[in-house]
């Protein structure tokens, strides 16, 4: 069920504008991949081009070898790419249940299929089961990040990305949410994580890419660059000089 | 005062609300409030009293001027509104768009049907013949008109309990969101407006037994169903329904014991002063949309 990610030369932009420049990475099956880089870098608008919000105007985005650049988004989610976006983007008026059923639209699992994704979800995150009757927009922000990436894992992804899933969250609810992307890998789900918490990041990762000013300024495993001045150098060299 | 304005009053206060339904089952997965609406209902009116003038049974004319009536529903969205929301979904120059499609439809059936009103007879076993029950003048149309909108209502809610109608509000409440969950908008929104028009066909054919199949038929539903909706809640059909009957109650209280030139000015005043109370409709939920 797993799948590799390639991303080859892709440039992404808004209108006119473009952001993207000749991005390429390789995201191996079954690992976790950080995306790291400072604000305006351009992770969410790679994500988006993947998940098919953005259309490359160059550039390959194979997934197990078939090009998926420019799929409609449905198309995409049905070959097992899920995206959790950024800022929590629920369907704040209806319950927690409601959206987790949301999660299953167009999912062709039978009846006792979709059964094993709610137990999936509710023993990765017990908290969803007990506020189901609730209304998503009333969550604690913990609790509205669970059920986002709960919604996602109703499709059964192949390729789950997350973006910056520990933005304003505690840090006891942030341990859980890593935990939880541990134990996805584990059972062969390929992760792509966008993160601020860098080392946070880098300790769960395989390995991991830095992004700057729209394009790669480097790569390696993610132990390596948790000593390296790569990453710091990123930082410091854009957004915020 | 006279008791004969309750039946009379909510049976033309539901053929105002399934005109706001009509307008909420588009407006819901696109945020677009079609100014064709009561032209779509002229025109389903229209298409159903001449099939039925011309021979064909009251449920097959149904059927027939809600599909033609539908697909001219898909054209208008093919044609004047997606080619807007796709460029920018907080773009509203469908309110200009709509009014055009409805400017195209209001002069096209002029053209082919000409100014005089066709009259319609309910289907059986009804009739509009009224009689008396404990001392309140009715027919038996009425009573059914009545019935039957709340049970459709009701029977439209219970779509939106479904997965596909979940995917409906999914779309209304925050577009991407919908589409990273693989819920295709664009197809929703095409079934909507085909539906929707559907619907509108079907509202105009249920109008015309007591209104008259007209052309002067869309201008003046447009209008109540537009009140109708907004007092119950835009995108709220339960609003609608209770707005709708607030509105034909409101106005046959009126008629009955106000000169016809106040009668309108009194029902817009009644509605004005339930919109400065609740400003939202009736049953309007703050829209807590996430940008
Ligand atoms: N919707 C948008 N329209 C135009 N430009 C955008 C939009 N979203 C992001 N950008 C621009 O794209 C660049 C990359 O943004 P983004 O991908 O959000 O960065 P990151 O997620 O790394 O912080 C920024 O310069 C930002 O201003
Ligand atoms: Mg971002």
């Amino acid at each position: 069920m797993t799948a590799r990610l390639q991303i080859e030369a892709v440039d992404v932009g808004y209108g006119h504008v473009g952001v993207l420049e000749r991005v390429s990475l390789d995201i191996p099956a079954g690992a976790i991949v950080a995306l790291v880089g400072s604000n305006g870098a351009g992770k969410s608008t790679l994500l988006r081009a993947v998940s098919g919000l953005l259309k490359p105007s160059r550039g390959r985005i194979l997934l197990d070898g078939a090009d998926i650049a420019g799929w409609r988004p449905d198309r995409i989610v049905d070959a097992g790419v899920l995206h959790v976006a950024e800022g929590r983007r629920l369907f704040r008026q209806q319950s927690v249940g409601d959206n987790l059923e949301l999660g299953l639209y167009g999912s062709r699992l039978d009846r006792a299929g979709q059964t094993a994704r709610y137990r999936l979800v509710f023993e990765l995150f017990p908290i969803l089961a007990e506020r189901r009757q609730s209304r998503a927009g009333v969550l604690s922000g913990g609790q509205q990040q669970m059920l986002a990436i709960g919604q996602a894992l109703m499709r059964d992804p192949r390729v789950l990305m997350l973006d910056e899933p520990s933005l304003g969250l505690a840090p006891i609810i942030v341990d859980q949410v890593l935990d939880v992307i541990v134990r996805l890998r584990a059972a062969g789900t390929t992760i792509v994580l966008v993160e601020q918490m860098v080392e946070r990041a880098l300790e769960i990762a395989d390995y991991a890419y830095v992004l700057q000013n729209g394009r790669v300024a480097g790569h390696g495993p993610a132990a390596e660059l948790a000593t390296s001045d790569l990453v710091r150098n990123a930082y410091i060299g854009a957004g915020h000089g | 005062m006279d008791l004969d304005i309750i039946p009379s009053g909510l049976a033309a206060g539901s053929l105002y609300a399934l005109v706001a339904v009509g307008f909420n089952i588009l407006y819901r997965p696109t945020n677009v409030f079609n100014f064709a609406q009561g032209d779509l209902v002229m025109l389903g009116a229209m298409i159903s009293a001449s099939a039925i003038a011309a021979g064909l049974p009251w449920l097959a004319a149904l059927l027939a001027a809600a599909a033609l009536v539908g697909v001219i529903g898909l054209a208008e969205n093919f044609l004047a509104v997606a080619p807007i929301v796709r460029r920018s979904s907080a773009s509203h120059a469908w309110i200009i768009s709509t009014l055009a499609y409805s400017l195209i439809i209001d002069n096209l059936v002029g053209h082919v049907w000409g100014p005089d009103p066709i009259r319609v007879d309910p289907p059986w076993p009804f009739s509009v013949t009224s009689f008396m029950i404990g001392g309140v003048r009715t027919s038996s149309y009425q009573l059914a008109l009545i019935a039957l909108t709340g049970l459709m209502i009701l029977g439209i809610e219970q779509f939106y309990r479904t997965r596909a109608g979940r995917a409906v509000r999914a779309v209304a409440e925050d577009r991407d969101a919908a589409l990273l969950r693989g819920i295709d908008p664009d197809r929703l929104s095409r079934w909507s407006f085909f539906l929707g028009a559907g619907f509108a066909a079907m509202t105009g054919l249920l109008a015309s037994p007591t209104m008259y199949a007209s052309t002067q038929l869309g201008p003046s539903l447009l209008v109540k169903g537009f009140e109708a909706a907004a007092v119950g809640g835009i995108g709220n059909n339960r609003g609608a329904l209770v707005a709708g009957w607030i509105l034909g109650l409101a106005e046959a209280l009126g008629g009955s014991v106000l000169s016809p030139g106040y009668q309108a000015a009194s029902t817009f005043a009644l509605l004005l002063a339930i919109l400065l109370i609740q400003p939202r409709g009736l049953f309007g939920q703050p829209e807590a949309r996430s940008v």
